[in-house]
C-alpha cells in the first residue's frame, strides 16, 4: 500500500496535470496564456462554498466551478480577441492577478456547528471537509483524481482527432492562413479559452478538496508559470506532452532529495534549454508524427 | 461575375492601391500583373477580406461583399491561395488538402480525400500521409492550389502562384491554371512572370503605384512595345 505522502505526490500530480492540460489546450492554439491560475482558483473557491457552505455533492461542486471558470474564461477570451502575442500574455496575467486581489477581498462565512467557516480574505478558507464528513481515503480520492483525468485526456483525444482540434492547430501556426480557408478565428480562439477554463476548473475544486485549505496566494503567477512550462517541456505534439512536464517537475524534481531546495533553479534552468534547444518541447509536432510512422510500420509489418 | 470599382487600400498613409476597377467575368482568367510594391497583392487581399477597404466597392454575383470578413467571402465562394505556397508546416499533406474544407463539415474529421484531385494531382496522391512541411517547392504549390480547390470555389484568387519556383514547376502551375480555366472556374492572379501570365489569360491588368496603367486581352498586352520594354525587356534579359 502506497504511503500518504507518495499518494499526495501522486494526487498533486494529477491535479496540477489538469491545468497544464489547460494552457496547453491554448498553447496548440497560437495563444500563450498566463492566466490559467485564475481559473484553477475561481473553480477551487466556487467548488469549495459549494460543498462546505452549501453541502452541495461533490460532483456538482465540480460542475459548478468548473462552468463558473468556463465562463470567466469565455468572457476574457472574448475581451482579448483583437490581441495575440505578448499582449494576450499580459493581459490574462493581468486577469489573474485581478482574480487573485479580488480574493483577498472575499468574505463569504456561514455559521456552522457554532464555527465561521467559509473564505475570508488573507486567511484563506479552511475546514473544506468534504473528505473527511465523506470517508473518503486519500487512495480514493486519488483514485477519483485519476478518473476525472482519464476523461478529459479521452475528451482531448476526441478533440484532437476532431476538425475542431485540427482548426485549433492551424489557428496555433498560421491565423491568417486558417482565415482564408473559410474559418472563422473569433468562434474557435473563443471555444478553446472556455474549454481551458473548464478544465482548470476541475483541478481547481479538486485542488481545494484535496488540501483541505485554500488560500489566494496560492493561485499566483508560479502555478500559471508553471502550468505553461509544463506543455513546453513534455512537448505540444500530443496531449501526454503536458503531464510528461508534471511528471518531470512534480514527480522528479520535488522527489529526488539530492536537489531538494534547488527545485525551482533546476525547473527554470530545464525550461530555458527546452525553449533554446526544443522549443516546442520533447514530444512535439515532429517528433510525435515521427513516432507514430515507426509505430505504423511495426504493426504492418 | 467579380466587380471591382473605384477600390482603394491604404495602410496608415500609405495609398497601396488607388481607385482601381477591374471586372472579372464568369469562366474567365484574368491577371493582373506588375512589379514590385505596385499594389496587386493588396488588391487581392482586399477582395478577399484580409485587409480593409479604405473606398469602393467589390459586387460578387450581384451582391455587394464589400467589407466582409475573410471567412464570409470564403463562404460566398471566393477562396484565395495566398502568396509564399502557405502550409500547415506540421499538419500531414491530407490534413492540409482536408483544413480547405473544414468550413463546410461538421465535428469528426472525415479523412478521405476525392479521387478526382488525387488524380489531377498525383504527385500530392502519393505523399498523403507526409508532413506538409517535406515537400518541395512546386508539390508546395500544387497543394496550397488544390487545397483552394477542396472548398468548391466559383472564383479562385491566386497571389504570385509562381514565386520562388524552379522553370519546369513554374510550367506545370502555369499548365494547371489553364487547365483549370478550361473546366470553366473563374481565376482572378496576381503574377510577376509577365510572359506567362499574358500568354494564358483571358484578360489583364498592368498596375504601377497602385494604379492601372495598361489593359487588354492578354495577347493584345504581349505584343503592346510599351509593355514589352517595360516589363519583358527586363525579363529577356534576365
Amino acid at each position: 500500500m502506497p504511503n500518504d505522502y507518495l499518494l499526495t505526490v501522486i494526487s498533486n500530480i494529477g491535479m496540477i496535470s489538469l491545468i497544464a492540460l489547460s494552457a496547453y489546450l491554448l498553447l496548440i492554439s497560437g495563444e500563450i496564456s498566463f492566466g490559467q491560475q485564475a481559473y484553477f482558483g475561481i473553480s477551487a473557491y466556487a467548488g469549495a462554498i459549494a460543498t462546505t457552505l452549501w453541502g452541495w455533492p461533490l460532483w456538482l461542486a465540480l460542475l459548478f466551478g468548473s462552468s463558473l471558470a468556463a465562463l470567466a474564461a469565455g468572457f476574457v477570451g472574448l475581451l482579448t480577441l483583437r490581441i495575440s502575442g505578448l499582449y494576450f500574455s499580459i493581459a490574462t496575467l493581468a486577469f489573474a492577478e485581478m482574480v487573485r486581489l479580488s480574493l483577498f477581498k472575499l468574505t463569504y462565512q456561514i455559521e456552522i456547528d457554532g464555527e465561521l467557516i467559509g473564505p475570508n480574505g488573507a486567511e484563506g478558507f479552511g475546514e473544506i471537509r468534504w473528505i473527511f464528513d465523506n470517508d473518503v481515503s486519500v487512495l480514493e480520492y486519488t483514485l477519483l483524481i485519476y478518473g476525472i483525468l482519464l476523461l478529459v485526456l479521452f475528451f482531448l483525444v476526441l478533440i484532437e482527432r476532431s476538425r475542431l482540434g485540427m482548426i485549433f492547430r492551424m489557428l496555433g501556426q498560421d491565423p491568417l492562413l486558417t482565415r482564408v480557408q473559410g474559418l472563422n478565428p473569433v468562434r474557435y480562439k473563443v471555444t478553446a479559452a472556455i474549454l481551458a477554463g473548464f478544465i482548470a476548473g476541475l483541478g481547481g475544486t479538486l485542488y481545494a478538496h484535496s488540501f483541505t485549505y485554500i488560500e489566494p496566494q496560492i493561485f499566483n503567477m508560479m502555478l500559471g508559470v508553471h502550468a505553461l512550462a509544463y506543455g513546453l517541456i513534455g512537448g505540444l505534439g500530443t496531449v501526454l506532452g503536458p503531464l510528461i512536464g508534471v511528471a518531470i517537475d512534480i514527480g522528479f524534481l520535488e522527489s529526488v532529495r539530492v536537489i531538494q531546495g534547488y527545485r525551482m533553479v533546476v525547473f527554470g534552468g530545464l525550461v530555458a534549454l527546452m525553449l533554446i534547444f526544443m522549443p516546442r518541447g520533447i514530444f512535439d509536432e515532429k517528433r510525435v508524427y515521427w513516432l507514430k510512422s515507426i509505430a505504423r510500420r511495426w504493426f504492418r509489418a | 461575375m467579380l466587380a471591382v470599382s473605384n477600390l482603394t487600400v491604404n495602410y496608415g498613409e500609405v495609398q497601396a492601391v488607388d481607385s482601381i476597377s477591374i471586372k472579372v467575368k464568369a469562366g474567365e482568367l484574368v491577371s493582373i500583373t506588375g512589379a514590385n510594391g505596385a499594389g496587386k497583392s493588396s488588391m487581392l487581399n482586399a477582395i478577399a477580406g484580409i485587409c480593409a477597404v479604405a473606398s469602393g466597392k467589390i459586387v460578387f454575383a450581384g451582391e455587394d461583399i464589400t467589407g466582409l470578413r475573410a471567412h464570409q467571402i470564403v463562404k460566398k465562394g471566393i477562396v484565395q491561395v495566398p502568396e509564399g505556397r502557405q502550409l500547415f508546416a506540421t499538419l500531414t499533406v491530407r490534413e492540409n488538402l482536408l483544413a480547405g474544407r473544414y468550413s463546410n463539415s461538421g465535428f469528426l474529421l472525415d479523412k478521405v480525400i476525392p479521387d478526382s484531385l488525387v488524380q489531377r494531382f498525383p504527385a500530392l496522391g502519393e505523399r498523403l500521409d507526409l508532413l506538409g512541411s517535406s515537400l518541395s517547392g512546386g508539390q508546395a504549390q500544387m497543394l496550397a492550389l488544390a487545397r483552394g480547390l477542396m472548398n468548391h470555389p466559383e472564383v479562385l484568387l491566386l497571389d504570385e502562384p509562381t514565386l520562388g519556383l524552379a522553370p519546369i514547376a513554374v510550367k506545370e502551375v502555369f499548365d494547371l491554371i489553364a487547365e483549370l480555366r478550361d473546366q470553366g472556374l473563374t481565376i482572378l492572379v496576381v503574377e510577376q512572370n509577365v510572359r506567362q501570365a499574358l500568354a494564358i489569360s483571358d484578360y489583364a491588368y498592368v498596375l504601377e503605384s497602385g494604379r492601372i496603367v495598361m489593359q487588354g486581352k492578354g495577347g493584345e498586352l504581349l505584343n503592346n512595345s510599351r509593355l514589352v520594354e517595360s516589363y519583358l525587356g527586363a525579363a529577356r534579359a534576365i
